[in-house]
């Protein structure tokens, strides 16, 4: 049995989009059961822009799950981006799980937007002025709900998806300057807590694919000016009960938590 | 490539970069964060990819609205958006 995911971020659309990636959808549920979606779904994040997204992504065939990114925060019109692209049918995910029964398997997917900090040994901390203190608390808090969101699902296979980065990895090709603006490590840390098989995330548009958190969990960088096609497949063969208690030993035995 | 402006001249500032940088993630009607200012010896070049034509028209015009002494080239291409003919295997 092999769950096949379908992934993009960072389609920015508004009307000068619509319809660019319409074609290659029609032919997604050929090639995979649900589609996520990694954020940056919007130019700037209005709702006019939203709807724009319900047009391309909606009805599908296939469930779509999304996270928002930073620019469809901009306009401060959140909920009325998420109340559209929910109407059509795309869930969004804050912080949230949702498990899908893909032909017996249960896929569980947990989403959050996440936030910057950087990584390890070169990251902000929760010291000094009120805005440093808020900034390093807002990825805390989103990587708390995004760790609890994948330990409490009951499902066979894990997917974690976020926005921004959850390691260094994936961000080869951006200048490191920008790397704390770009992901936080509390990310990797909330993946490697739970046995995740996969984690999705976009938002390094000169990034590079291929990543794994220190846990040993493949990540994948599927912003769409990195994977330079409409979205890219991933096949998930989904270990037995036994075989995925194993992997959590051996991930624990590396040291993680 | 698409080369605009003037051509010859002073360097641009240093300051320049940062300048084109900001407005074209700040103006709203652009909202890119993808897009490269390159200062060369006489020129700044955009790199880049976009999603439409259109905002890479958009983003040209804004430039050469505000800087219209600079010369500015162009190398900002379209993303691809055919459907995937492999698939990565996770096993």
């Amino acid at each position: 049995m092999v769950i096949r995911i379908a992934a993009v971020g960072d389609v920015h659309l508004d009307k000068d989009v619509v319809g660019r990636f319409r074609p290659a959808l029609e032919q997604l549920p050929d090639s995979a059961d649900v589609l996520l979606l990694a954020g940056d779904l919007t130019r700037h994040g209005t709702e006019s822009e939203a709807r724009c997204v319900a047009t391309e992504f909606g009805n599908l065939g296939v469930p779509v799950v999304a996270v928002l990114g930073n620019h469809d925060h901009h306009c401060d019109e959140v909920p009325a981006v998420i109340r559209t692209l929910e109407d059509a049918g795309i869930l969004v995910l804050e912080g949230t799980n949702v498990v899908l029964d893909c032909a017996g398997v249960r896929l569980g997917i947990a989403g959050a937007k996440g936030f910057g900090g950087g990584f390890a040994g070169r990251c902000a901390s929760e010291f000094g002025e009120p805005e440093m203190k808020a900034f390093v608390r807002t990825t805390s808090a989103i990587a708390d709900q995004l760790g609890e969101a994948l330990r409490e699902m009951d499902c066979d296979v894990r997917v974690a998806l976020t926005h921004y980065a959850p390691v260094p990895d994936t961000l080869a090709g951006e200048p490191p300057e920008i790397y704390p603006f770009l992901g936080s490590y509390l990310l990797g840390q909330a993946i490697d807590s739970a046995p995740t098989e996969l984690a999705l995330h976009g938002h390094a548009h000169a990034g590079t694919e291929r990543g794994t958190t220190p846990g040993g969990v493949r990540v994948r960088n599927v912003a769409h000016p990195v994977i330079k096609q409409a979205y890219s497949v991933f096949h998930l063969h989904p270990p037995y009960a036994g075989a995925t208690a194993g992997k959590v030993s051996a991930i624990s035995a590396r040291g993680s938590s | 490539m698409t080369q605009r402006g003037a051509g010859g001249g002073e360097p641009p500032d240093d300051y320049l970069e940062a300048a084109i940088q900001r407005l074209l993630t700040e103006r709203t009607e652009i909202a890119e964060q993808g897009i490269t200012v390159s200062r060369r010896d006489h020129s700044v070049v955009l790199c880049g990819e976009v999603e439409s034509a259109q905002r890479r028209e958009e983003i040209l015009r804004l430039v050469l609205e505000h800087f219209p002494e600079v010369p500015v080239m162009v190398d900002i291409g379209l993303i691809r958006t055919q459907a995937p003919t492999e698939v990565e295997e996770l096993r």
